[in-house]
């Protein structure tokens, strides 16, 4: 195992960490597939409201690869079809039928303990998987709805199915500070686990494990898959800060990554030919330490987070997430939820107060002097101003990029520049953002910029 | 719900939308922002955001200008007590400086402000705290003799042309405090820069107080013999006891602005290392060249760091982040060029010895030549990513 060595990001410690234990949350009325967290999608609808649909079957595709399905979580009837702005389409909401579970010799599923109603696909053998033809593990993957699980790297797409990715970063962290651990997510899994490794290997010889170094004593006969280690602050884990440290060549730089959790979704529905559905999420909020919870894909997150009045905000991720509605449900890759207070009262004279319990990456208030855990909230703490050049976002930006020339170049159409600096290297961390004393936008034009040349080329 | 927050609240309404006073609404808005501190509900992502803002980050570069500034009075009134023969006790002197500090610095919030908001207004944007620091920085480094209309034009010059018309904060090249100096150094060289330092000047004839930088030894003499028999010995350099522009004069004042500003991360340490770096091996230099005892060249480095402006200049002038460089080796060369450039006009030009505000003027031209430089020297090391 190899340490690689980060120096930049997020390293004030912050409140609110989840317990290790694990609950299993009962069964939802509703759940939903969410369109929201799957980048650059157009979906296609094949079903349509009061549709029945057993867990595995087709709810949409991807208009760009009409192969690639996303397909139901579970058994019942297509309740609703929720479209945003511009007929956008943002859930396709499913009620659970609840006759299932009296049957429930005849359809409980003995590997997921789930009583639903699925569709079969085929299995593979687990001895002897090298010699599957790789044409037949995309094909199953694209037609099991989880092919989605392979990302590629610079836009974070949906990995081309055409092309043979230098190395691939499976990545035992999540998203946010606070995501499912990774003794949560591999407990039990390890043969699931190696399985999926050699379903890797099909498509690239280079296969990269990394997990974060604190989290390495926990993970006992693990360990062994554990090619890299990284530093224990944010967002050190994350697949693109990893490429970036390791990417030696041009080529790399159309590397994949997944989640070690999607990686251990697929190896299941290989060997049992069946969707898998149960998904470890967290939600965490100040001063909590809540137990990492068991529920079925797209559960509605009013139910995990439970009534919150208006002084709160919720998002799956509060460096580099999505703003929540209560009323939505979990998209397919967001595994954490992080309910965050809005102080959105004015303070007197809030520019000049000596700040024991505010948190900063500058050393301008008191909690300098000590390194308690920080609350965070959801409040911008100034308005926007100029930028001043005064390089807060250089001196945290992970993969070495200067956020503010780059906003510069994007500024000024000058996207060869922008593209000269790196642009496409940015893992969307927002801590650029995070850190402006001008608070300034700078994760959302570099992402929009990011989005607009990719869009280009496509 | 607080009164004044009341008051506020009832009187937005004839500043905004199509109120009586709509013009006014940046100075409205400014009022309201520095009382009621706002903090909205982030919009995009990331939803967590750093406490720090630019009030805060401004208002620190205030707090460490407080030492600068209070000897910075004192030390007028200290000085005009001498010219008129009189030692002064610290509450007297501090109270006769506040009397010719005072306007000058009133003078300059007050200018500048006006085209400040007059910009605003125009430009409809927010008023940038930027000013504030412009503000107190301009008239500490002006001698405590200026008249007050050329403060006000001196402001009016650096706001204007040193900031406005490049399109306001964050885009000026220039540092807008440096800009007003310079423009009153060069057009008003008399007040500026001659004999008549002392605040006192118009009630005793005759007196003057030259500067350190101004004196030159005669033949045969050492510099720095001459420099402390007319009363700049290392230690009242250091300390700031002498005659010169209002907040120059205390080596220890800004050495001790210096240390807040770096620890509290507000200024960047590479530019007042390097600078201090620069001045001291280019002084080295030149000490070691054979010949020109008599003048500044051979006063060596700590007479070069204690005297004149440099240490104001490097602490508080170069620092602006705005007109120095955004990276950090340009933050390196940028600081060491304004040590040598000091100390190379000091030496080599006697017509312009505060060598600072030239060097630092000089080095803000070629801020973005060296970010340039250094960002495609960075780029080129990347992998490509295209």
């Amino acid at each position: 195992m190899e340490n690689i060595k980060i120096l930049k990001g997020f390293k004030t410690r912050i409140t609110g960490m989840p317990d290790l234990s694990v609950i299993q949350m009962p069964e939802p009325e509703t759940i939903a597939v969410s369109a929201l967290d799957i980048p650059y999608i157009r979906p296609k609808l094949l079903v349509k409201e009061n549709d029945s649909v057993k867990t595995g079957t087709p709810l949409f595709c991807d208009k760009r690869n009409k192969c690639i399905s996303y397909v139901s979580p579970a058994t019942g009837i297509v309740k609703k079809i929720v479209f945003g702005d511009r007929r956008r389409l943002q859930e396709v909401v499913i009620a659970l039928d609840k006759n299932l579970n009296k049957n429930i010799d005849k359809n409980l599923d003995k590997n997921s303990g789930m009583t639903d109603d699925f569709i079969q696909f085929e299995t593979l053998p687990e001895i002897g998987v090298e010699k599957v033809p790789r044409s037949k593990i995309i094909n199953l993957l694209q037609q099991g709805g989880l092919w989605q699980c392979l990302r590629e790297f610079p836009s974070k797409d949906t990995a081309d199915e055409n092309h043979a990715p230098p190395m691939i970063i499976v990545s035992l962290n999540g998203n946010d500070l606070f995501s499912p651990h990774p003794k949560v997510i591999t407990e039990n899994e390890t043969t699931f686990f190696e399985f999926g490794l050699k379903i890797l290997k099909q498509f690239s010889n280079r296969i990269i494990v990394t997990s974060r170094q604190s989290s390495l004593n926990m993970l006992n006969g693990f360990k062994d898959h554990i090619t890299h280690a990284v530093p224990d602050f944010y967002p050190s884990w994350d697949p693109a800060v990893v490429l970036y440290q390791l990417k030696k060549t041009r080529e790399e730089n159309r590397s994949w990554c997944i989640a070690a959790e999607h990686l251990i979704l697929i190896a299941k529905f290989l060997l049992t030919g069946r969707y898998p559905v149960k998904r470890v999420v967290t939600v965490t909020r100040k001063n909590d330490k809540k137990p990492h919870l068991i529920i079925r894909q797209g559960a509605p997150v009013q139910e995990l987070v439970g009534h919150l009045d208006d002084n709160y905000i919720i998002t799956t991720g509060r460096f580099n997430g999505r703003l929540v509605d209560p009323k939505s449900h979990m998209g397919f890759f967001e595994n954490t939820l992080n309910i965050i207070p809005d102080n959105h009262k004015e303070e007197l004279f809030g520019f000049i107060q000596p700040g024991i319990s505010k948190s900063s990456v500058s050393r301008t208030f008191l909690s300098c002097l000590s390194n308690s855990p920080r609350d965070l909230d959801a409040n911008t703490h100034g308005e926007e101003r100029a930028c001043i050049n005064c390089g807060y976002c250089t001196s945290i930006c992970p993969v070495d990029l200067a956020p503010n020339f780059i906003m510069k170049a994007l500024f000024s159409d000058d996207i060869e520049d922008a593209l000269s600096y790196g642009l496409l290297d940015c893992c969307r961390c927002g801590l650029c953002s995070y850190t402006c004393p001008s608070k300034i936008e700078l994760t959302k034009i570099l992402s929009d910029g990011m989005e607009a040349h990719y869009k280009d080329k496509e | 719900m607080p009164p004044l927050k009341k008051i506020l609240d009832s009187i937005e309404k004839h500043f905004t939308g199509s109120g009586k006073f709509k013009q006014l609404e940046p100075v409205f808005d400014a009022i309201k922002t520095v009382v009621f501190f706002p903090s909205p509900k982030n919009q995009y992502t990331p939803f967590v955001r750093d406490n720090l803002d630019l009030k805060r980050f401004m208002t620190f570069v205030l707090i460490s200008l407080l030492p600068v500034l209070i000897f910075g009075i004192y030390n007028t009134g200290l000085q005009a007590g001498l010219a008129q023969g009189e030692s002064l006790a610290f509450i007297q002197a501090f109270l006769l400086g506040s009397r010719t500090v005072l306007p000058i610095i009133l003078v300059t919030y007050g200018v500048g402000l006006f085209w400040e908001i007059l910009f605003a207004s125009l430009r409809k944007h927010k008023i940038s705290e930027g000013f504030l620091v412009t503000g107190l920085l301009f008239p500490l480094t002006l001698p405590a003799t200026i008249p007050l209309w050329q403060v006000a034009l001196g402001i009016s010059f650096g706001v204007v042309i040193g900031k406005e018309v490049f399109g306001g904060t964050g885009r000026n090249i220039l540092n807008p405090a440096l800009t007003g100096r310079a423009f009153l150094y060069f057009s008003y060289p008399v007040s500026m820069s001659g004999e008549v330092w002392v605040a006192a000047k118009s009630t005793v004839d005759g007196i003057s107080g030259a500067t350190a930088l101004s004196i030159q030894a005669l033949d045969g003499e050492k510099i720095t013999t001459v420099l402390s028999d007319s009363g700049f010995n290392l230690s009242n350099l250091f300390f700031g006891f002498i005659p010169g522009s209002i907040g120059e004069t205390s080596a220890l004042c800004c050495i001790l602005g210096a240390l807040f500003l770096i620890i509290t991360k507000i200024a960047n340490f590479r530019i007042i290392i390097g600078g201090i770096l620069g001045l001291i091996v280019t002084s080295i230099i030149f000490y070691l060249i054979p010949g020109g005892s008599d003048s500044w060249m051979d006063a060596g480095p700590l007479y070069h760091l204690c005297a004149g402006g440099f240490l104001f200049g490097i602490s508080f002038m170069a620092t602006d982040p705005v007109s120095a460089p955004g990276t950090n080796p340009g933050r390196w060369i940028y600081g060491f060029l304004i040590g040598f450039l000091t100390v190379t006009i000091r030496v080599a030009n006697p017509a312009f010895v505060e060598g600072t505000m030239l060097a630092i003027l000089f080095m803000n031209v070629f801020a973005s030549l060296l970010d340039h430089i250094i960002i495609k020297n960075s780029a080129s090391k990347r992998i490509p990513n295209v």
